[in-house]
């Protein structure tokens, strides 16, 4: 699994993904994990399948105990089927996820972790003296979807929106906008169901000061790029389907 | 456990919660059988006495089987539970282990230690509890075996009872026939329910 620091400060931001042992038909997922003095926060922390990689890749950052809290963005295999496993190892943290898909992620196994329902205006995660804002992306494309702005470290996580998929071993960064972009065209149009949904979350995103945008699939925009990612998805028609 | 060993644990118990169901319908319909006989003795009168007590007997035997099927069927279900709950743990244990290998250079490798060994644990508490449903729906299903022999005397003594019922004889004798086959059908269904536990648990030993 490889692992690329995003953000080193006070605390540290680091995206696990890019996993070679992973199984050929399983889509490819970025995961997240901030890295407070005496906390940890996994953000979509994947599949039953990237348990082990997952876990054993955080193991050089914090201890068992220290994994304190997760986030899933929605409730999608991708994102969280890796939760009955994630609750015989933690079985003193948290899962932050919508309060919407609490029955539903049941199903994958919480007895010990305790279910924080996130409600539909979003919330906030405190990891030690780190406030981690959660941000509504509803419909985009789960109908209960959140992303997470860190307004100190200037990353926003971004769930589904910004996603890619790419050949195995892509780089992190977005290099290329222009040839980006068809890595993601129909993923959006086919994937996002509803255009006012979009504008919303636009509005939304803009009035944030944002350095980097890290989507859980494909490559992460900085700088500029997150400008020209707003502009793209802002012009693109998405809910194709229909 | 190997994998192989966990879902055919799954199927077992599955197919014994079918076979069960089963049962019940064929208890049920010696429960109707029983109301129809009592109906028939009765319009018989004197030419069908001694076939009267015999129809309490097939009634009793069917309410017997019936809550018995009912109390084991509670225990398949706590066995389901119990194999779900192996499974998640066994499942978990083997994810751990590979955790420990890919984590061996880790900083905080160390820290993997407690849960590894709870999760063990917990695998082998739910292995013994598993051994223990499957030693209790053994018993019990032994127990469901003796309603249904004591129901095929009672069906050869109702053929003779039938046969002196005059005009009777026919209905009376159906009557017979189907308990008897009803309680040849739990007999076989209840011997499947058992071979299928004796399986699983040399599969597992």
């Amino acid at each position: 699994m490889k692992m690329t620091k995003i953000y080193e400060g006070a605390y540290q931001w680091i995206m696990y993904g890019r996993d070679p042992h992973k199984p050929e038909k399983i889509i490819d997922t970025n995961q997240y994990v901030v890295r407070t003095a005496k906390r940890c926060l996994l953000i979509d922390p994947g599949g039953i399948e990237l348990f082990a990689p997952m876990l054993a890749a955080v193991l050089h950052h914090a201890p068992v105990e220290e994994i304190t809290d997760l986030f899933a963005s929605h409730q999608d295999p991708d994102i969280i089927s890796s939760l009955g496993l994630w609750d015989q190892a933690l079985p003193h943290a948290r899962l932050h996820a919508s309060g919407l898909w609490e029955g539903f992620l049941r199903h994958f196994g919480c007895e010990s972790i305790e279910y924080v329902a996130i409600p539909d205006n979003g919330g906030v995660i405190k990891l030690d003296s780190v406030e981690l804002q959660i941000v509504p992306a509803h419909y985009l494309h789960s109908s209960a979807n959140f992303n997470i702005y860190d307004p100190h470290a200037k990353i926003f996580f971004s769930g589904d929106i910004g996603a890619a998929l790419e050949a195995p071993g892509a780089p992190i960064f977005v290099d290329n906008f222009e040839a980006h972009v068809e890595k993601m065209r129909y993923f959006h149009q086919r994937w996002m169901p509803s255009n006012q949904a979009k504008r919303a979350w636009i509005e939304r995103v803009r009035s944030l000061d944002i350095d980097i945008l890290a989507p859980q699939h494909g490559r992460i925009f900085k700088g500029d790029d997150v400008r020209r990612f707003l502009d793209w998805f802002e012009a693109l028609q998405v809910g194709i389907a229909v | 456990m190997s994998e192989s060993q966990t879902k055919s644990q799954f199927v077992a118990v599955a197919s014994i919660a079918a076979e069960l169901s089963a049962v019940m319908e064929v208890a049920k319909e010696i429960s109707l059988a029983a109301a129809n006989a009592k109906a028939i003795a009765f319009r018989a009168g004197e030419k069908a006495r001694g076939f009267q007590p015999i129809t309490d007997f097939i009634n009793d035997l069917a309410k017997d089987t019936i809550a018995l099927v009912n109390r084991i069927n509670e225990h398949a279900l706590q066995l389901y539970r119990v194999t779900v709950n192996e499974q998640r743990t066994t499942d978990a244990c083997k994810r751990f282990e590979t955790v420990a290998l890919l984590a061996a250079d880790a900083a905080y490798a160390d820290s993997l230690t407690w849960p590894l060994q709870q999760a063990q644990l917990r695998m082998h508490d739910c292995r013994r509890e598993f051994d223990t449903h499957v030693g209790t729906l053994l018993d019990q299903l032994t127990e469901v075996m003796h309603p249904a022999r004591a129901a095929r005397v009672i069906a050869a003594n109702s053929r003779i009872e039938a046969s002196q019922a005059g005009e009777y004889l026919q209905s009376l004798q159906a009557v017979a026939e189907s308990v008897d086959h009803a309680a040849q059908i739990i007999h076989d269904k209840v011997h499947r329910c058992r071979s299928a536990l004796s399986l699983i648990n040399t599969a597992a030993e």
